[in-house]
C-alpha cells in the first residue's frame, strides 16, 4: 500500500490538523515565549518593547514567586501521594469479584466525572461557615465551638484544597490503575498461590510488578495534570487566604488578569511548561516503550 | 470457605461501603439538598432528609435566571468543538498511523506535549489574537480556542486506535478499487469507532467542564457558558444554595449518560487525558 502513496499524501490528512494546531497553539506557545522577553501591557499596545530578560530577573527577585512555586511544588507532590496511594486501593476494590461490582465501579468514579465547577459548588456548600452541614455537625456534637472557616483560614485552606483535589481525581487514577490490574494473567496468581505466597507476597511479587506501567502513566499524568491545575485553586480561594494557596497557575494568571502584566505572567508561564515539558516527554517515551516501535 | 476467607469478603464489602460513603457521599447530599426549602438550607430547621419534596430551586433556576441560556451555549459549544475535532482528528490520526514520512515521530511527540501546556501559558496569547480577530466575547471565538485543545488528545487516541486495525483489510479495498479516503472511511475507521467515541466523550466533557478561557475571553451574559455561568449565581454577599446545587444537577446530567454509555471505554478516556 505504501508504495502507492506518493510523499505528499500523509499531509493532506494532517494539513486541517496542522493549520488548527499552528495557529491556536504553535503561534500562540511563540507568541508567549516572544512576550516573556518583552515589557507588555494589554491596554497599551503600543508600550509593547524588548526589555530581554528583565520580566524573568524581575519574578526570580520577587518572593511570591518563589512561594508560589514551593505551593506547587507541596500540592503536586500531596496530590500525587494521596491519589495513587488511595487510587491503588480503590483499583483493587473495583477489581475484586464482589456482588454489585458493576455499579460500584460506575458510581465510585462520580467526583472524576462531576465538572469542576460543580465540584466546588457542592464543597464550598459542605464547607460553609454559617449554612454547611459540616460546621453544624461539628458544633452541634460539641467539637468546636464556633464554625472552622475551611477556606478562609491561612492554615486549613492548603490541606482542604488538596484534599478536594484528591477527591476529584483519585477516581481517575484508580481507573488506570484498575486496567493495570486487568492485564495481569490469572494464571500468575494461581502460580503465586501454589509457591505459597500469602495476601502480600502476591501484592509484592504479583500485582505492583504487574501493573508497573499503569503506575508510571497515572504518577506522570498526576504531576502533570497538578502542577498544571488552575480550576481546583481558583474556584475555592482563588490563591488566597493572602496569597496561602498561590500556585504558578494562580499568579500568572493574576499577573496577566488583575495586575496586566502581561510578560511576566508569560515569563511565569514559559518557566512552568519547561518544567512540565520533561514530563510529558517522559509520558511519550514510557508510551511508546510499552508498545514497542510500530512504525 | 474458611472463616479467614470469609473475613477477608467482609473486609472488602466494608472498604466498598467506606469507598461509597466517600466518593459518591458528598454529591449524594448535594442531590438531596437541592431539594431541600431554603429554612432547611440555611441551617435554621435541622434535617438531613428534604422534609418535603421542594422542587421550586430547579423551577426558579430555569425561570428566574440566566441559566438556561448558559445552558444552551455550552450545548452548542460542546457538540460544535466535538464534531470539528473528531473530523480533523480522524484524518491526522490515520495519517501518524498508518504513513512514514519525514518528522513522524517528531510530530506525534509535539502532539502529546501539546496536551501538557498550561492553559495559563495560552491564555495570554489567545486572548490577543481573539483581540485581534475581535472574536473576544464569542462563541465562535471559544469554539475555535476548544477545537485546539481537544485536538492534541484526539489525534493521540485516534492514531493509536488505528495502529490496531490490521493493515490488510484496507490493502484489499484499495485493490477493490477504492481511493484512499473511501478506504479510511468504510475500512478503516469503523472498528476504530470506540476510539472515536472515547475521544469524543473527552471532548464534551472537556468542554462542560473549561473555566479559564470561558472566564477570560466572554464577558457578556448572554455568551456565557456553564461552568461560568453557574459560578457567576454565586453571590456576594447571600448565596442561593438551592439554586446552586440545583444547577450543578442539571449540570452534571449530562456527563454522567455520556459515562454510562461509554463505560467500556474508560480506561481510554482516562488513559490519555490530561485535564488543567
Amino acid at each position: 500500500m505504501r508504495q502507492r502513496l506518493t510523499a505528499l499524501s500523509p499531509f493532506l490528512y494532517l494539513l486541517p490538523a496542522l493549520v488548527a494546531l499552528a495557529g491556536v497553539l504553535g503561534y500562540p506557545v511563540l507568541d508567549a515565549v516572544w512576550t516573556s522577553l518583552k515589557h507588555s501591557v494589554p491596554t497599551d499596545p503600543s508600550a509593547d518593547r524588548f526589555t530581554g530578560l528583565a520580566n524573568y530577573r524581575a519574578i526570580f527577585g520577587n518572593g511570591a514567586f518563589w512561594t508560589a512555586l514551593g505551593h506547587t511544588g507541596l500540592w503536586a507532590l500531596a496530590n500525587l501521594v494521596l491519589q495513587l496511594t488511595i487510587g491503588f486501593g480503590l483499583a483493587l476494590l473495583m477489581h475484586q469479584k464482589l456482588a454489585g461490582r458493576a455499579l460500584f465501579r460506575s458510581v465510585v468514579i462520580i467526583p472524576w466525572v462531576v465538572p469542576s465547577v460543580v465540584v466546588a459548588v457542592i464543597w464550598r456548600y459542605l464547607l460553609d461557615p454559617t449554612s454547611g452541614p459540616l460546621n453544624q455537625l461539628l458544633m452541634s456534637t460539641g467539637l468546636t465551638q464556633e464554625p472552622v472557616l475551611w477556606l478562609a483560614n491561612q492554615a486549613t485552606a492548603m490541606p482542604v484544597v488538596i484534599l478536594l483535589s484528591v477527591w476529584k481525581w483519585t477516581p481517575f487514577v484508580a481507573v488506570i490503575l484498575l486496567a493495570g490490574l486487568q492485564a495481569i494473567p490469572e494464571e500468575l496468581h494461581e502460580a503465586a498461590m501454589i509457591d505459597g505466597a500469602g495476601l502480600w507476597g502476591r501484592l509484592l511479587h504479583v500485582v505492583v510488578p504487574g501493573i508497573r506501567t499503569s503506575l508510571t502513566l497515572a504518577s506522570l499524568l498526576t504531576i502533570g495534570y497538578s502542577v498544571n491545575n488552575f480550576n481546583g485553586i481558583w474556584l475555592f480561594t482563588q490563591g488566597g487566604p493572602i496569597g496561602a494557596t498561590e500556585t504558578l497557575t494562580t499568579f500568572a494568571y493574576r499577573k496577566a488578569f488583575t495586575e496586566f502584566d502581561f510578560g511576566s505572567a508569560a515569563a511565569v508561564a514559559v518557566v512552568l511548561f519547561a518544567g512540565l515539558f520533561v514530563v510529558s516527554t517522559a509520558y511519550f517515551f514510557s508510551v511508546e516503550g510499552r508498545k514497542g516501535r510500530k512504525l | 470457605m474458611t472463616t479467614k476467607r470469609r473475613l477477608g469478603k467482609l473486609g472488602l464489602y466494608g472498604g466498598m461501603l467506606v469507598a461509597l460513603v466517600v466518593f459518591v457521599g458528598p454529591f449524594l447530599y448535594a442531590v438531596l439538598s437541592s431539594l431541600k426549602q431554603p429554612s432547611e438550607l440555611n441551617g435554621v430547621e435541622k434535617n438531613f432528609l428534604p422534609g418535603t419534596l421542594y422542587t421550586e430551586n430547579y423551577t426558579n433556576l430555569f425561570r428566574t435566571s440566566n441559566f438556561p441560556v448558559y445552558l444552551v451555549n455550552s450545548l452548542v459549544v460542546a457538540v460544535v468543538t466535538t464534531t470539528l475535532s473528531l473530523l480533523i482528528a480522524i484524518l491526522a490520526g490515520y495519517a501518524l498511523a498508518r504513513f512514514k514520512f519525514a518528522g513522524n515521530r517528531l510530530l506525534l511527540l509535539s502532539v502529546v506535549n501539546m496536551q501538557m501546556f498550561p492553559a495559563v501559558l495560552m491564555a495570554v496569547p489567545l486572548y490577543k489574537i481573539l483581540r485581534e480577530l475581535d472574536m473576544l466575547n464569542s462563541r465562535t471565538g471559544l469554539t475555535i480556542v476548544y477545537v485546539t485543545l481537544a485536538l492534541p488528545f484526539c489525534i493521540w487516541m485516534m492514531r493509536n486506535y488505528f495502529l490496531t486495525v490490521p493493515i490488510e483489510v484496507e490493502e484489499a479495498a484499495l485493490i477493490d478499487g477504492c481511493n484512499m479516503f473511501t478506504a479510511l472511511w468504510r475500512v478503516a475507521l469503523p472498528p476504530a469507532l470506540p476510539g472515536a467515541a472515547a475521544a469524543g466523550a473527552f471532548c464534551v466533557v472537556n468542554v462542560w467542564d473549561e473555566f479559564l478561557y470561558a472566564n477570560t475571553f466572554i464577558d457578556s451574559d448572554e455568551n456565557r457558558t456553564l461552568s461560568v455561568g453557574l459560578n457567576s449565581l454565586i453571590g456576594q454577599y447571600t448565596t442561593d444554595w438551592g439554586q446552586l446545587l440545583a444547577g450543578g444537577v442539571v449540570m452534571t446530567i449530562p456527563v454522567v449518560i455520556i459515562f454510562a454509555f461509554l463505560q467500556r471505554y474508560l480506561t481510554q478516556i482516562a488513559g490519555g487525558g490530561v485535564k488543567g
